[in-house]
């Protein structure tokens, strides 16, 4: 009943004022809209350009350099994956391998990266960083073996 | 003991030196011996008086006989047996104590069903003759219902053919077919029973043939216009015949599994002297002679193993690659690689069979016709090839049959099987086991010879030196790190 009487009224009524608000709201609201995302942006680009510079302010240089070798391995692992999706699996015991090395590579430079960074250092601190690297070292050459001997 | 049996078997060889090549025991069942003298002609041309070469030894002996066994020490007495019809009228001359099964009307306690059937089992060939004239004995009847070949129910039935008879001797009944000498039952089955004459067939028993059992082939078939009838039958017009036309299989032969032969002929009056060289007159008025002597040698040379005998000579497989620098198998042989125990998955092999056909008095080679196929099977449980062999050389007794295939890929216990069964061929099942083992670990290609795992071996390599590179930087950027854990300490 309601939106009935208010069609029957809206003839009768001011016809200006009904497409007037809307003009002026939509005007409005976009050239508000234009600038809202903008301000966001800004802040988001800020946003991310501190964390940017606290990281390289604030990080040490030993995780910094974890950080870009685990960065390369993500790179070369993804490419070797797309190959496999693009090309087939053919000599599958290669791409295992391949694959696997960079994803095993991965995994136990990010538990150097656990075990070194100082942040943890209460959860770690029976470890030193010699230990923990000896270990890192150990582990990676034990899967170079088993990857290179897996490939054939 | 074993000396003893060599030296029976070198003996035995000297005494078996027919022309059959299973032997040349032939027992002849007859009843009367006064009937003997019919055949005549027949015995001759068996025992190759006329002749010199067939050379059974007949034995003849009534069914009445009590000393009469077709084993002796448990072996056979004879190679082969010919039964010709009992005159009695099918009256119970034995009745057989004790054995409840056996029918009371018989051939009597030697040539029982269960006794014939052992016969053919220790590789005895039976011929049966048939005759309208003589009743066929119970026993014969249900010994031939074992083998699927159906007689009719009536024992007095006889067949006639009211457009293929022989005007000069049975213008009446109609009751002496002339047929000419068989054709091929199949276009790809071999035919041993071929000639241009004319067989004269009087007063013939219909066999009619079961559809189910593989062994049984028709030698020689009537004529579509034949029947099969009850001259006792008072009726005058056949009322549902037990068998009509080309249904009616006047010649069958079954063949067991062990390759012996039981050949059924319908018409004993047919190998009488009488018929052998007759002159006959069909129903379009062509006089002709009987080709009936020539078609008894032809049944009677493959009832008892003259012709159609496959016999396998040499049988190899090895690597093909071998032969490639080494031509022949004789090298390969000399170079001991023949017959191997092993192969592996993917191997190329080469298989060669060597197989003749005994004919009469030689082995020939085997031909076999362009419509069929002599094929070899590489089976485990069931064949993973079944592959045609082509025939490669001859040599004056033997054709060599070979083909070269690859090895299935799959690991196991394999054998090389050739199962060659056809009609009037005896059974050829030749098999030879071998392992076939999987690639060993040095036997696959290396990784870089697969051009698409390069970039996979180049990912690994990458990250490994990527790895030293990390290491490297890692053990030169100490004094950096130490100098932030200094100032944390502080």
């Amino acid at each position: 009943m309601p939106p009935k009487r208010a069609s029957q009224i809206s003839p009768n009524a001011s016809v200006p004022p009904i497409p007037k608000a809307p003009s002026s709201a939509t005007s409005s609201s976009s050239s508000k809209s234009s600038s809202a995302p903008t301000q966001t942006a800004q802040t988001a680009q800020t946003v991310l350009f501190d964390l940017w510079q606290r990281y390289l302010n604030t990080t040490p240089q030993r995780v910094k350099l974890i950080d870009v070798f685990m960065a390369f391995l993500v790179v070369v692992g993804g490419l070797q994956f797309v190959y496999c999706v693009l090309v087939g699996n053919y000599p599958f015991n290669a791409f295992l391998a391949g694959f696997g090395a960079t994803v095993g590579q991965f995994v136990l430079t990010a538990s150097l990266r656990i075990q070194t960074n100082p942040e943890n250092k209460r959860e770690f601190g029976s470890v030193s960083h010699e230990r923990a690297f000896a270990d890192f070292v150990l582990g990676s050459l034990i899967l170079h073996f088993f990857c290179v001997n897996f490939i054939n | 003991m074993r000396w003893f049996v060599s030296l029976l078997l070198i003996t035995l060889l000297g005494l078996v030196q027919g022309l059959s090549s299973t032997g040349s025991r032939l027992l002849v069942v007859i009843e009367e011996s006064s009937e003997k003298a019919q055949y005549s002609t027949f015995w001759d041309d068996l025992e190759g008086k006329s002749n010199n070469c067939r050379g059974y030894k007949l034995t003849f002996e009534s069914p009445k006989n009590d000393k009469l066994s077709l084993f002796q020490h448990g072996e056979r007495a004879f190679d082969h047996i010919l039964l010709l019809p009992p005159k009695s009228k099918g009256t119970s001359f034995y009745t057989i104590t004790g054995d409840v099964d056996l029918p009371s009307s018989g051939l009597g306690p030697a040539l029982t069903p269960k006794l014939l059937l052992q016969f053919i089992n220790q590789n005895g060939n039976i011929l049966l003759t048939l005759s309208s004239d003589s009743p066929t004995p119970t026993s014969i009847s249900s010994l031939l219902l074992e083998l699927d070949i159906h007689l009719p129910p009536d024992r007095d039935s006889l067949v006639v053919d009211h457009f293929n008879y022989d005007t000069a001797s049975a213008s009446e009944k109609h009751d002496v077919l002339l047929l000419p000498q068989g054709s091929r039952i199949r276009s790809d089955v071999r035919n041993y029973f071929g000639g241009d004459g004319t067989i004269a067939f009087p007063r013939a028993v219909a066999q009619e043939l079961g559809n189910s059992s593989p062994l049984l082939a028709p030698i020689l078939r009537a004529k579509s216009t034949a029947y099969s009838y009850n001259p006792k039958d008072e009726a005058e017009v056949v009322e549902d015949p037990f068998a009509v036309g080309e249904q009616i299989s006047l010649v069958s032969s079954m063949q067991a599994r062990n390759s012996a032969r039981f050949t059924v002929f319908g018409s004993a009056e047919a190998l009488e002297n009488k018929w052998f060289d007759r002159k006959v007159k069909s129903v379009d008025g062509r006089d002709s002679k009987t080709a009936n002597r020539e078609f008894a040698k032809q049944i009677t040379a493959w009832t008892f193993m003259e012709v159609g005998v496959l016999k396998v000579g040499r049988v190899e497989h090895h690597l093909s690659s071998i032969t490639g620098d080494a031509p022949g198998n004789d090298s390969v042989a000399q170079l001991g690689y023949l017959n191997p125990t092993i192969y592996r998955v993917k191997n190329d092999v080469t298989f060669n069979i060597e197989i003749s056909e005994y004919s009469y008095d030689q082995l020939t080679p085997l031909k076999v016709d362009a419509s069929d196929a002599l094929q070899l099977e590489f089976t485990m449980l069931s064949p993973y090839h079944r592959l045609d062999l082509v025939s490669i050389s001859q040599t004056p007794n033997s054709t060599v049959f070979s083909r070269t295939f690859k090895l299935p890929d799959q690991h196991g216990i394999f054998s090389f099987r050739v199962n060659h069964k056809r009609p009037f061929l005896t059974n050829v099942d030749v098999k030879r086991e071998v392992t076939v083992r999987h690639f060993a670990h040095d036997e696959w290609p290396r990784s870089w010879e697969i051009s698409a795992g390069w970039v996979w071996i180049a990912g690994v390599w990458i990250t490994i030196a990527g790895w030293v590179a990390f290491v490297g930087i890692w053990l030169w950027s100490e004094p950096a790190y130490e100098q932030s854990k200094g100032k944390k300490m502080q």
